[in-house]
């Protein structure tokens, strides 16, 4: 296996408030790593700042090699990372179609978009009945299949997903966790940030504890459930 | 009967050419949430443009319109890249852009005026002639004020639906960060519509002065009536701007009928505090977002 994604020395912030200090943090192709902590420590900065929408002060962040911190979102994303944020972020005024479609707004996308259309209806069978729904209609559980479709839709090999089961019904989390499993099994690269520890461990390849902006722990799911004190210390849990 | 048609028919040109300026005020606004105060002056710069290559350099009216436009859709392009994009990234863009756009604004209108001169000048772009339909007088310069309106709105509104750009357009509108992480180019889409803006707003300085005359402050009421039927349709919504605009065309002409030209504007304030106790957020506006 080699590092697909590796963040070096990160720093970054909202103007003069750093939020991420000096980060490290390698992910390699094909695993799932799950990013977990407590709130408001930076974990969807994180995401954001890989997706070139937060700009870094300091460090560097390479994909495969190459480094890509200096570029524009549009340019990460055109270079195979898929952010799926944080509360969706849906287009509101399009229908479920019309947002899936923005997922393959980008040419090499664009050549794929019937097939991709198909193996998301397929991966989230819902969304075929709701083609036609405006996105701003639609219920928390659907909403958070449309953002993951969307971005099943770009022509991802990285797929960064924040937080995909924050405030469904755990009959819903369990479909969405049903779906992150195909895609791992699928060969992606899956970076996945959550909130509930015992669900990371039991999914992931890898798990690093983000706290007060840099990782206080990494491990397995296996050598995580060993460490009970680091969940009490960090999560209270 | 005839009467009322004659005013539904000046109403409607009236409310075309305030469509014409208000979608690229909307478009603008709704894309970047910049309230662009310098629209009126680049309306202005247009009619003049229009005047100087039509008057000044003898080129034929077709050549001399798509000259204005082009050169206020590169004023759009240049106020992104000077003007807005410095500060796109700073907390209150909304209040910062909305306060340097009105510097642009007198500048622009001084250039006007010492290139110009402050004397009123005539706009060469005319369709002589009229036509008696049904007892009502429609002079042909109305009906392609008309006809031009209405193209350029369905051009606008196929483009924003149909088209791969219009879908970028209206993504950035509704989500500024989810349509950069589909790959949108949103500097490319912000210089955009600023340059259809413009474009549009030449357009609507060409219409606006061969009804009237140049002048070099022509474009403060255009502004300001755009502003408030942005303001009545729900700022940022493009096809409830044009729907509000032929509406309130027809609302001052039959104001200006029945209680006097000088009445108009009050009572068209008057109907606009009443929308907003209505629907604080505009006819089509919405309490988040905006709709494009
Ligand atoms: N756009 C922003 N401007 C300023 N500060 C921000 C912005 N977004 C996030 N922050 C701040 O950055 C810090 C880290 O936020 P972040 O969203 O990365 O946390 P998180 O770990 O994802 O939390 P949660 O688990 O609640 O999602 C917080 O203090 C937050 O208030
Ligand atoms: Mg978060």
């Amino acid at each position: 296996m080699s590092v697909e994604l590796s963040i070096q020395n990160l720093t970054a912030g909202y103007g003069a408030q750093i939020v991420l200090r000096n980060l490290s943090l390698d992910v390699e192709s094909g695993t799932l790593t799950a990013l977990i902590g407590p709130n408001g420590h930076g974990k969807s900065t994180l995401l954001r700042a890989i997706s070139g929408l937060v700009t870094i002060a300091a460090g560097q962040i390479l994909l495969a090699g190459t480094r890509i911190d200096r570029y524009r979102p549009d340019a990460i994303v055109a270079r195979g990372i898929v952010h799926v944020p944080q509360g969706d972020l849906l287009f509101p005024d399009m229908t479920v179609l019309e947002n899936l479609r923005m997922g393959s707004y980008l040419p090499a996308a664009a050549r794929l978009e019937r097939q991709r259309l198909e193996e998301v209806f397929t991966l989230l069978p819902k969304l075929r009945d709701r083609q036609q729904q405006t996105a701003s209609t639609l219920s928390g559980g659907e909403r958070r299949m449309v953002g993951i479709g969307r971005g099943l839709m770009t022509s991802g090999r990285i797929l960064m997903l924040d937080e995909p089961s924050l405030g469904l019904a755990p009959i819903i989390i369990d479909q969405i966790y049903e779906v992150v499993d195909t895609l791992r099994r699928s060969g992606r690269t899956v970076i996945l940030v959550e909130e509930n520890a015992v669900r990371a461990a039991d999914i992931a390849d890898e798990i690093h504890l983000l706290d007060h902006g840099g990782i206080a722990w990494g491990g397995t799911g296996a050598e995580l459930s060993g460490r009970p004190e680091l969940l009490e210390t960090y999560l209270g849990a | 009967m005839d009467v009322s048609l004659q005013i539904l028919a000046s109403g409607l040109t009236l409310g075309a050419m305030y469509a014409i300026s208000t979608a690229g005020l909307a478009l603008v606004f709704g894309a970047m949430k910049m309230l662009n105060m310098s629209h009126g002056a680049i309306l202005a710069l247009g009619g003049y443009l229009s005047y100087f290559a039509l008057t000044g350099l003898g080129l034929p009216a077709p050549v001399g319109i798509t000259f204005a436009v082009l050169v206020c859709a590169a004023v759009g392009v240049v106020i992104y890249h000077i003007v807005a994009r410095p500060m796109l990234q700073s907390d209150n863009f909304e209040t910062r852009i909305f306060i340097a756009t009105i510097g642009v604004g007198v500048i622009l209108e001084s250039i006007i005026l010492e290139a110009f001169g402050p004397q009123p000048k005539p706009q060469p772009v005319s369709v002589p002639g009229s036509l008696m339909w049904g007892g009502v007088y429609l002079p042909y310069q109305n009906l392609m004020i008309l006809g031009v309106a209405v193209l350029i709105m369905a051009a606008l509104g196929f483009a924003l639906q149909k088209t791969r750009i219009g879908r970028a357009i209206r993504a950035t509108a509704q989500n500024r960060d989810a349509a950069q992480l589909m790959g949108v180019r949103i500097g490319g889409v912000y210089a955009l519509v600023l340059a259809i803006s413009g474009g549009l707003a030449a357009v609507s300085g060409i219409t606006i002065s061969s009804l009237s005359s140049l002048l070099p402050n022509m474009g403060a009421d255009p502004m300001l009536k755009a502003f408030i039927i942005c303001v009545v349709a729900g700022l940022g919504s493009v096809p409830g701007s044009v729907i509000a605009a032929l509406f309130i065309g027809v609302f001052e002409a039959v104001v200006q009928y029945i209680f006097g030209v000088r009445f108009s504007f009050a009572l068209l304030l008057i109907l606009v505090i009443l929308v907003l106790i209505w629907r604080p957020h505009g006819v089509f506006g919405r309490v988040q977002g905006v709709r494009l």
